[in-house]
């Protein structure tokens, strides 16, 4: 019996060491390894700053001064309220980001180069946002999309 | 007679009667009668599909496994094309193969390896045998799996499997078990990191060396995919059994099964080969 609980105490420690063992969010950012699900975050490291796979920053066509080809969307200043909830000049019928729901999100659909796209795959001509980009922002919007 | 032709035949004779006393004294001593080399008709193996059994590993001893989940699932196309791709047998397959040793009585360790880089550790500990005083039996079970050869992704469980021995007729069997660090992404990406599952099984002896094997897993947590399900018919034959399975995914071990089957409308062809050594 005193071996029994002995182990049973070991295996206990040996899980709660390994419980600490969670993977690192800087692993799945990539070439933005600070980029985080939050609304200042994405803005820093996806809208405003270029990476160093070569992908351009958001702004640097998505601005005031942008050519008409950018779809009305000035992501520099007012981007947030840009893009929650906003109908998208593209396709009207749909939100460029829906609150909670990334899979109905246009922005979401650019950025993967889905196949209901109108026009290209942002950003255009490439390099594109790696999956791991993609996939913490749309964890922010399926967190509701706050201005965080 | 010279001393340095004594010297040598002293040699050969001490060399030809040494070795025998020699051999004799490292011979080790007969095992005394261990309980847990008897054959268990209600449990065969050590485990069921994926799940582990309470079957009791003697000390010293060990036990092989292959596991082979071929990759097509049978719905795929029509029966012709299925069976030109002979149930899936071209199609490639998910392997794993398993090693487990009796550490001490009641203490089996082993390691499991699957081909899409998965290592698990494991380790199973009885604390109770189904009789007179305790009417189910009772492993205490840990394992840690990681990804691309245990570098990755540590998914350590740890849970406890009761069986209840129907005769010999079988087994029923309840394994509760808690998986941490289930989801591959990191805690900001997701809701919720661990799982916690139910195993649920048994093994029905149809003939005197043939057996029908089911289990599922329903989890709680996070839980991708679909619970993980399977049925088997097994043959045992001396230390062998042979089980040909269907799966409705491909998780072999415990932090896979957590990771769920992959569609309940898609079931895989598999076999598991196990010898024990003993």
């Amino acid at each position: 019996m005193r071996f029994s609980l002995t182990m049973l105490g070991g295996v206990a420690v040996v899980s709660l060491l390994a419980a600490g063992c969670d993977e690192k969010l800087s692993e799945v950012a990539g070439a933005t390894p600070n980029l985080q699900p939050t609304f200042s975050s994405i803005q820093r490291d996806i809208f405003d700053a270029p990476d160093a796979t070569g992908r351009p920053a958001c702004t640097r066509c998505h601005n005031p001064q942008g050519s008409r080809f950018t779809a009305g969307l000035d992501l520099t200043s007012a981007a947030y309220a840009n893009l929650v909830g906003v109908a998208s000049t593209e396709q009207r019928g749909r939100l460029r980001v829906n609150p909670g729901n990334p899979d109905d999100s246009y922005v979401v659909h650019k950025i993967e180069g889905a196949s209901d796209i109108t026009g290209a795959r942002m950003p255009n001509g490439g390099p594109y946002l790696s999956d791991g980009q993609i996939l913490i922002i749309r964890r922010w919007i399926a967190l509701g999309a706050p201005n965080n | 007679m010279k001393p340095i032709r004594a010297v040598l035949l002293l040699t050969v004779l001490l060399a030809w009667a040494w070795p025998p006393s020699a051999s004799a004294q490292a011979r080790p001593a007969p095992p005394p009668d261990d309980p847990d080399m008897d054959f268990n008709a209600s449990q065969p193996d050590f485990t069921l599909v994926a799940l582990p059994t309470t079957l009791r590993l003697p000390r010293f001893k060990s036990s092989f496994r292959v596991t082979h989940r071929f990759i097509r699932p049978l719905g795929q196309g029509d029966f012709g094309s299925l069976a030109s791709d002979f149930f899936g047998l071209d199609s490639g397959a998910q392997i794993g193969l398993e090693y487990r040793f009796g550490v001490m009585r009641g203490l089996q360790a082993g390691i499991h390896r699957t081909s899409d880089r998965t290592i698990e550790f494991f380790g199973d500990y009885n604390l109770l045998q189904q009789g007179k005083n305790a009417p189910v039996g009772l492993n205490v079970t840990a394992s840690i799996d990681g990804t691309n050869n245990f570098r990755d992704s540590y998914t350590p469980s740890l849970g406890v499997a009761l069986s209840r021995e129907l005769g010999k007729h079988g087994a029923v069997y309840v394994e509760p078990m808690w998986v941490n660090n289930s989801n591959p992404l990191p805690g900001e990406l997701s809701d919720d990191n661990d799982t916690f599952m139910v195993g649920i099984g048994g093994r029905f002896r149809v003939r005197p060396t043939v057996y029908v094997v089911g289990e599922i897993s329903p989890r709680a947590g996070y839980t991708p995919g679909v619970n993980q399900a399977s049925v088997a018919i097994e043959k045992r034959a001396g230390g062998h059994v042979f089980q040909l399975n269907f799966s409705n995914g491909f998780g072999t071990t415990i932090g896979q099964l957590a990771r769920g089957g992959t569609a309940n409308s898609d079931w895989y062809m598999g076999f598991n080969i196990s010898r024990k050594f003993f």
